[in-house]
């Protein structure tokens, strides 16, 4: 093999790698896709998961009975049927970045909570908060892009009525040990709009209404989850791409301990 | 004229009273606290996130980022080396490189934040492995995350595009062609010290042309070739820097803005252990 880097360099914190070396594997190559606009959706990365690219429901099912997601499809996008319940992905996965849009009905009515309101869940348990605030108070943690309940957005980057919105997430999820504690929480970031909304923010648990649920253990992976909450909102370009760790590693993991421990 | 003032003060108590009211209505006074916090969930007097306009094209900045280079002139650039004005080119609305004039960095200096930068490796590069359209973003002056042609281009791991360079490789590699514009979407944490001591290493979040390379790594100290990077105490601020390494590369696009904390703290800050106090903390298995 040919030598691209250097063997002679010191070894990087429990890693087995040198600094600039040859053999550490070299990443993936995928293609980027483009960025979506108003006007028509992007084209997701080339390793992602297509969970909805506007044609038909093929990858939902309705969350109450199981059967065939019954909201409409069309123009490329899918829209709730008020009454028809919440869809959610056959599809279960854990730790990832997940894009998703999302557009409020563009005729306005109803206020607070009751204007455009959907809601993406995550692993089918933790909310983040669909609804048009656009000029359109309610309370901080029932906002646009809030961990619903729990943690409003940093800001309110919210776009008007009916043009298309975009949530770019970041998500971890929750890990239990053998006998069911906590040994991580679910950490979520939030880009709203291209606006970091919540950065590496721990979760206190399930999304619950004028409550707080503690955390229930559960696998790492869950399906995909949108709210029918009685609002025709619409959704588009749906996709998602694992989330794992360097140099191959199946999975993300918090390199503090090892980076804190250099200094001992 | 008395009148008038008791009818105004009249007029205002009634609008503050409504206004009251319409707050209280907002949300609800009756749930439960969240663990750790002073809101009560769905507070109907937890502070209204302020309001942001999004840019109508992506990576466009928003209405409350603070714009580095708008693709006009370099005023908010000099030159790291003499201080000086920044000697790169700047035409068609993006800066140049002019090999030789040495490193830019900006006047201004920030911590913690949410970067936005683009940059593009022309058409014609030349080269190969490190010597092909290399040049380096530089955060509070110190920390590099790599700029390379690494489409079809091939160097060690931890040194090619998005890399943090000589401490991790990105996730994958998700380089356009030379000629095409790429993003780089920043999400950074400054490193704290206490005096001499490191009591929070900087964390770097990176999404290179819409995909995450990294997710909230910790930077393993200051960047170095070919040595053992450590940290060296400085202050929670520092300048952006971009590296002329002798290539021809182009940047545009360049904005910030500053992250902060919920609830208008005025600093980001990782909760996990205020929220789950009793957490195991996580043990290092370094040797």
């Amino acid at each position: 093999m040919a030598k691209y880097g250097y063997d002679d360099t010191p070894f990087l914190p429990n890693t087995k790698w040198r600094v600039h070396d040859s053999n550490r594997p070299q990443p993936p190559v995928i293609w980027p896709g483009w960025f979506s606009t108003q006007e028509a959706p992007g084209e997701p990365p080339s390793d992602a998961i297509i969970l909805f690219d506007g044609k038909d429901l093929s990858k939902w099912v309705s969350v109450k009975d199981g059967g065939p997601a019954r909201w409409k499809v069309e123009n490329g996008y899918m829209e709730v049927v008020p009454g028809t319940g919440d869809i959610q992905t056959v599809e279960e996965f854990g730790d990832c970045q997940l894009h998703i849009e999302w557009a409020a009905p563009a005729e306005v009515r109803g206020e607070g909570q009751g204007r455009g309101n959907s809601g993406v869940f995550l692993m089918g348990r933790y909310e983040i908060q669909v609804l048009d605030c656009y000029e359109n108070p309610t309370y901080a943690d029932g906002t646009t892009a809030a961990v619903y309940g729990q943690y409003p957005p940093l800001v309110n980057a919210c776009r008007k009525p009916g043009e298309w919105q975009v949530y770019d997430i970041i998500w971890l999820a929750p890990r239990f040990d053998e006998n069911g504690n906590l040994i991580r929480p679910a950490y979520v970031t939030v880009f709203h709009n291209g606006v970091v909304v919540h950065y590496h923010t721990p979760l206190f648990g399930p999304t619950t209404h004028r409550a707080t649920l503690p955390y229930q253990p559960h696998p790492p992976v869950g399906p995909l989850r949108l709210q029918d909450h009685g609002d025709p909102v619409r959704y588009r370009n749906i996709w998602y791409r694992p989330l794992r760790g360097y140099d191959g590693e199946p999975e993300w993991r918090d390199w503090t301990p090892i980076v804190m421990a250099l200094r001992g | 004229m008395r009148a008038i003032a008791v009818g105004l003060v009249l007029v205002g108590a009634l609008a503050i009273g409504f206004f009251i009211g319409v707050m209280a209505q907002l949300g609800y006074e009756g749930a439960p606290f969240l663990p750790g916090q002073k809101w009560r969930v769905h507070d109907s007097k937890r502070p209204q996130p302020p309001v942001v306009t999004p840019a109508s094209i992506p990576g466009n900045p928003p209405s409350d980022a603070i714009i580095l280079f708008d693709g006009k002139d370099l005023s908010k650039w000099r030159s790291a080396w003499t201080g000086g004005p920044a000697r790169w080119k700047v035409e068609n609305g993006y800066m140049e490189i002019v090999p030789g004039t040495g490193d830019i960095q900006t006047v201004e200096e920030f911590g913690d934040c949410q970067l936005h930068i683009e940059w593009m490796i022309p058409e014609d590069v030349k080269g190969s492995g490190q010597g092909r359209g290399n040049s380096g973003i530089f955060l509070m002056g110190r920390y590099e995350i790599q700029v390379l042609d690494s489409y079809e281009n091939r160097t060690y791991a931890d040194g090619m595009a998005a890399a943090i360079y000589g401490q991790y490789p990105p996730l994958v590699n998700a380089c356009r062609k030379p000629g095409e514009w790429q993003t780089y979407d920043i999400i950074w944490i400054a490193p704290r010290f206490e005096g001499e001591k490191l009591v929070r290493p900087g964390y770097l979040t990176l999404i290179h042309n819409g995909v995450v390379v990294h997710y909230h790594t910790p930077i393993m100290g200051l960047t170095r070739h070919r040595r053992f990077p450590t940290y060296q105490p400085h202050p929670p601020v520092g300048p952006l820097r971009i590296q002329d390494h002798g290539f021809r590369v182009r940047f545009r696009n360049i904005w910030y803005r500053p992250l902060k904390g919920y609830d208008g703290e005025p600093e980001w800050r990782d909760l996990t252990f205020v929220v789950f106090p009793d957490l195991p903390r996580p043990q290092s298995s370094a040797k």
